[in-house]
């Protein structure tokens, strides 16, 4: 697979670019990092893998001078180093992409490439030569991107491309990626991997953090492998294959924390059809149909509209053509409000922005979305406080007091917690959108379980999901989106990453079966 | 209820008899007014004067044309100065400045543009600037409030003052007071600010008489304050141990002193109509043979129960 | 022992004032000056219960003061007016109050639907509104005063300086609205929206609120505070011109934060908002009950308790965690 490992052999005899040795992180009583050693070599792309919460955003910060360590030191091409800003660090051609984009999206790409180093021409700026260089950034990113462009009006993968050549013109020493490649397509994936084996040639250090394992076979050199805040591995990546890779970062089988759900029969009863809808929120012609007691899974890469169906849906949206039968019976859904009538629960993949009131207390935010259920004309704080305390119970939230604010909940209480307070209106169809995103692996199973409950119940669960693995492991049926379509709806067998891959990057069945695994099947699988 | 439109039925009316008798003007001529906005009782008093003043003049004038522009503070003056140089060409401006020395400049740069100018109540820092001022007298209007409490009370007595907006005028008036006082019996128990406003001078009285177990006699330096402070001494029931001194000679205290059936005594005139004096005044020195040009000193005397019929304006809103 | 410092910092403010005002004055604690003190802080005060519905929903209404004086304007024209068509005057007064109530319910709806469906920032909404009722008033006033009729005005006269058992009429209908607007507030399903929903929108929406609904009823609740405000304001004077309720929103805001309401949204607090009137008229009563400090400096003391007010309330608090 490996093409470049004679530059690592070269690349051992020098100096580590960057070298961490011994780096401790607490936030607050809470410990991130222990005793964590890395180094990056000039001209090496080193991989930095493991779980969501495992420390590697928090390591690549301390690298990079936006965070200092509670212990621990640095070394900046052999010298003890300490970075007082980030600003210190960038100055040295330490560089980071984040994982969040940080432009100001109502400004043009030029002027955000050059963002605080205008070039200047006397006391003006010399829009001439920013353009021009801009271009050539682009260019070499093969992003069509126009420099006078409004940010905010480029798409998601753009602005992941301006964001890597504003990076990219600051002449980086050690260049760090965080999920560069979770917004862009199989091809502007590719491109950006032909720009850094240009800067790898040119003797720059690239730390790289992907969840996508093909990716990582693809581009790295080395691979380091963290998991609850520790250093597992590191590893040359020729050595491994990408079971090793997903046993290293999970550290135990993968297949195992999936419950098993039965498959619903063929005839059971439609409880829910959607036929042609379309919105203007980007859905063209969407229609599936949802059966009682199953769940079914929706795939799609990123912005192929798999939340904006399910938003329009449940009446957040409008819908502007198309039809929507629940029971058989032929239902409008004007508000979110319509939908809870109809039994019909949403649970939000932003938790914090959408899901919960973080500065409120875990009861209040609990009985939020039923508080009809407690209300004759006063709230009845006896029977909300009693539903709380058998709902966490239920779904095993751990909470200091129901008295505590839902934003000091960790990830996966608070995950609960809003699983909590979209079931206690006792729904008959779940959409659960993202469910597990971001939180730790434990929480993760106990989450496949509930679900499970649900189905065993007689409910029925449509799971939006970016993990391949967890929509495998979950559904009977997979609907794959693309481009605001659903091009497919897997049953059985078919349900593979590869075919998965397929209709969500647009290509439909597998019918060049011959020539796999280069592109487009394996770019986009995402396994944590 | 009335709504959006004001009758001027009496204006036509007016302007129809007046029609038999018109001295000719020698040319067109435009007379800008410059006043501080109705923010407050008096205030639009003022601006329901200059309105009659230019409603009776035009009609009798053609050919006069007066422009009035009120003002919220002495930048939107100063700005309303320079339009009417550049936008309407003002022959002459009657200005009742927010402030003496902000506005003395921009009056002198209208004067610059061949102006005649007319000052009412507040001089302006530079006397020479002037061909006419209407000067009201505010040392005045405080020393006849405080002569009259002197008089009256001349076995002695206790006193509270109400005062307006800190300002200039207002200093002047209650050192006027003071020296109207000074040399009797007469002791000042408090004076606070409330604002030339009822609602504020509702509350200030309360507090005095909660403060003070004695007070023979109230000087409000403003009408409006001095109904709100009647209303707050009939609550306390304590109407009979006091009287009132007003000031400005809104008509619903007028009517009270005329009728002597108030605890206001007196008050003292402050007209608002002066607008209209200093409007005559200059709209005189291109209709009358007459000289106009110099100073003009309005009286405030006491508006008492034998003068007060002749003070008091039935239409006017103060 | 832990103190809630959000509950207990406007009632230490308010403690320490009491205590200044005895110190000043031996009048302080006469029951005719506490009773000046509870009916003055109510038009404020029943206006400020209002606003804790607005802010807490993450809105803010400027237009209060002017709303008062638009109401009361139309109040004293729409009764002088009746008083020539009927002679019963206990009905040309209710008449007049029910006038009252409707105008500031419909003003409030005004406000609501404008920030809401006509996608406005409510800042500006109600700043546009803040002037369109004062220039409405002065202009009915022609700048001047409008006054109420006296045979109305005798009739009404009760509603302001009325008492039952010796409590004030005006403090009456503060502490009942208080006390409604409390349970609303945290005892219904509307006052948990309403916190929502200035808490994160977003979640209220996905929460199946109807945020827009929300809104625009405490903007109503608000405008129906005012027009109560109003008319127990009404017979006061007897009258409104264009300088009535000047600065009153500002008070009532003022009076909303150093109550513990959060100026961003998300949390209210009714008893604080009283006591945060009661605050404020407390400081104004004390300065007109001494003449220590200079009057120009009024407003400089005023500043110094408000800002003192908020820190307890919240400096303290921060550092007891």
């Amino acid at each position: 697979m490996s093409s470049s490992n004679d530059s690592i052999a070269n690349s051992l005899d020098v100096l580590p670019a960057l070298r961490a040795s011994g780096i401790n992180k607490s936030f607050g009583p809470i410990a991130v990092l222990h005793d964590i050693d890395f180094e990056v070599y000039p001209g090496e792309i080193h991989a930095l893998l493991g779980e969501n919460g495992a420390g590697k955003s928090t390591l690549v910060k301390i690298l990079a001078g936006f965070e200092q360590p509670t212990s621990g030191s640095l070394a900046f091409n052999g010298a003890p180093t300490v970075w007082d800003s980030m600003r210190d660090a960038e100055e040295n051609g330490i560089v980071l992409i984040h994982q969040e984009l940080n432009l100001a999206g109502l400004l043009s790409v030029e002027e955000n490439i050059f963002l605080g180093r205008e070039i200047k021409k006397g006391l003006f700026v010399d829009h001439t030569t920013m353009r021009k260089k801009s271009r050539t950034l682009l260019d070499q990113l093969e992003c069509r991107a126009s420099v006078t462009a409004r940010v905010d009006d480029l798409s998601v993968a753009d602005q992941q491309m301006i964001e890597i050549a504003k990076a990219t013109s600051r002449n980086a020493n050690v260049l760090f990626l965080d999920e560069p490649t979770a917004v862009l397509t199989p091809h502007e994936t590719k491109s950006l991997f032909k720009l850094l084996r240009r800067l790898k040639s040119e003797g720059v250090a690239i730390v790289f953090i992907s969840h996508k394992l093909d990716e990582i076979e693809q581009i790295a050199d080395r691979i380091t492998v963290l998991r609850d805040g520790k250093h597992i591995d590191t590893v040359p990546a020729h050595s491994v294959t990408k079971d090793d890779m997903a046993r290293l970062m999970v550290g135990r089988d993968l297949t195992e924390y999936f419950p098993h759900i039965p498959v619903p029969d063929k005839n059971a009863d439609i409880v829910l059809s959607v036929q042609g809808v379309a919105t203007d929120t980007g859905i063209v012609d969407a229609g599936f149909d949802l059966r009682r007691a199953e769940v079914l899974g929706f795939a799609g890469l990123q912005g192929a509209g798999r939340t904006a169906l399910m938003e329009a849906l449940i009446g957040l949206d409008p819908i502007t053509t198309g039809t929507i039968q629940q029971n058989g019976t032929t239902v409008k859904f004007k508000t979110p409000g319509d939908a809870k009538t109809a039994r019909i629960a949403y649970l939000t993949k932003d938790r914090k922005g959408k899901g919960l009131l973080l500065g409120n207390d875990l009861v209040h935010n609990f009985s939020l979305f039923a508080l009809e259920k407690f209300t004759r004309f006063f709230i009845n704080r006896k029977a909300e406080k009693a539903a709380f305390d058998a709902a966490a119970k239920q779904f095993d939230l751990r909470a200091a007091s129901p008295k505590m604010l839902a934003g000091s909940l960790s990830g996966g209480n608070q995950q609960k917690l809003l699983l909590a307070k979209v079931l206690e209106i006792n729904p008959d169809i779940i959409i659960l959108d993202e469910p597990t995103r971001g939180i730790d692996v434990g929480a993760k199973s106990q989450i496949y379980g509930f679900i499970a409950d649900l189905v065993s119940q007689g409910r029925s669960v449509i799971v939006l999901s970016s993990e391949l693995s967890e929509i495998i492991g979950l559904s009977s049926r997979v609907a794959v989106m693309h481009e605001g379509r659903i091009t497919g709806v897997l049953e059985g067998d078919q349900i593979t990453e590869e075919e998965i891959m397929r209709f969500a990057t647009g290509l439909g069945a597998s019918t060049d079966a011959g020539k796999n695994n280069t592109t487009t099947a394996t770019t986009v699988e995402e396994i944590s | 209820m009335k709504f959006l439109i004001k009758p001027v039925a009496a204006a036509f009316a007016l302007g129809a008899m007046a029609l038999a008798t018109i001295p000719t003007l020698a040319a067109d001529i435009t007379i800008g007014v410059s006043i501080p906005s109705a923010t407050h009782g008096w205030a639009g008093g003022m601006n329901w004067h200059a309105a009659e003043a230019k409603r009776r003049l035009e009609a009798a004038n053609p050919g006069l044309k007066i422009i009035i522009s009120a003002s919220g503070s002495a930048t939107e003056q100063a700005n309303a100065l320079e339009d009417m140089v550049s936008v309407q060409n003002i022959d002459a401006l009657v200005i009742l400045p927010f402030e003496s020395d902000p506005l003395t400049d921009p009056v002198r740069r209208v004067k610059e543009s061949g102006a005649f100018i007319t000052v009412v109540d507040r001089g302006l820092s530079d006397p020479t600037i002037r061909n006419i001022y209407v000067a009201g007298d505010n040392p005045g209007f405080g020393r006849s409030a405080g002569q009259y409490i002197a008089k009256t009370l001349s076995d002695g007595g206790k006193v509270v003052a109400m005062r307006g907006i800190p300002t200039v005028i207002d200093d002047q008036r209650m050192d006027g007071f003071l020296a109207g006082i000074k040399g009797s019996k007469i002791e000042l128990l408090d004076s606070k600010h409330a604002n030339w406003n009822r609602d504020k001078a509702f509350e200030v009285m309360q507090d005095f008489l909660t403060r003070f177990p004695k007070i023979d006699a109230v000087w409000a330096a403003d009408d409006d304050m001095a109904l709100g402070a009647l209303e707050a001494i009939r609550e306390a029931g304590r109407e009979t141990e006091m009287f009132l001194v007003g000031g400005g000679g809104a008509k619903d205290v007028v009517a009270g002193v005329r009728d002597g059936n108030s605890s206001i005594a007196v008050t003292v005139l402050y007209p608002p109509a002066m607008i209209a004096t200093a409007i005559d005044l200059t709209a005189a020195r291109f209709i009358s043979n007459g000289p106009v040009e110099g100073i003009f000193n309005l009286a405030s005397p006491l508006i008492t129960k034998e003068n007060a019929a002749a003070f008091y304006f039935a239409k006017s809103p103060y | 022992m832990i103190i809630n410092w959000k509950a207990a910092g406007p009632l230490i403010a308010l403690g320490a004032l009491l205590v200044l005002g005895t110190l000043i004055n031996g009048n302080f604690l006469s029951t005719g000056n506490m009773t000046n003190i509870l009916t003055r802080s109510s038009f404020i005060g029943i206006i400020a219960i209002g606003a804790t519905f607005v802010i807490s929903s993450g809105s803010i209404d400027l237009s209060v003061g002017s709303m008062a004086a638009f109401i009361a304007g139309v109040m004293i024209m729409f009764m002088n007016t009746l008083k020539d068509l009927t002679d019963l005057m206990w009905l040309v007064v209710l008449a007049g109050v029910l006038a009252g109530a409707v105008l500031g319910m419909f003003a409030g709806w005004l406000n609501g639907i404008l920030t809401t469906r006509g996608k406005i920032e409510a800042f500006i909404v109600t700043l546009g509104t803040m002037g369109i009722y004062r220039s409405l008033v002065t202009y009915l006033a022609d700048g001047g005063t409008l006054s109420l009729n006296s045979q109305v005005r005798s009739m009404y006269r009760p509603v302001y300086y009325g008492d039952i058992l010796g409590i004030p009429f005006p403090v009456i209908i503060f502490a009942a609205m208080a006390v409604l607007g409390y349970v609303v507030l945290n005892h219904t399903a509307y006052g948990r929206h309403v916190q929502s929903v200035g808490a994160n929108e977003h979640v209220a929406r996905y929460s199946a609120i109807s945020t827009d609904r929300v809104k625009i009823i405490a903007f109503m609740i608000q405008g129906a505070c005012v027009a109560m405000a109003t008319i127990i304001y009404v017979p006061r004077l007897g009258s409104a011109s264009s300088s009535t309720g000047v600065l009153w929103e500002l008070e009532a805001i003022a009076a909303v934060i150093i109550g513990g309401t959060l100026l961003k949204g998300g949390y209210g607090r009714i008893g604080g908002t009283v006591a945060g009137a009661l605050i404020l008229t407390l400081i104004g009563n004390i300065l007109n009950l001494t003449d220590a400090i200079s009057n120009y400096l009024n407003g400089a003391v005023q500043g110094v308790i408000i800002i003192a007010a908020v820190f307890l309330q919240r400096g303290i608090g921060k550092k007891q965690k």
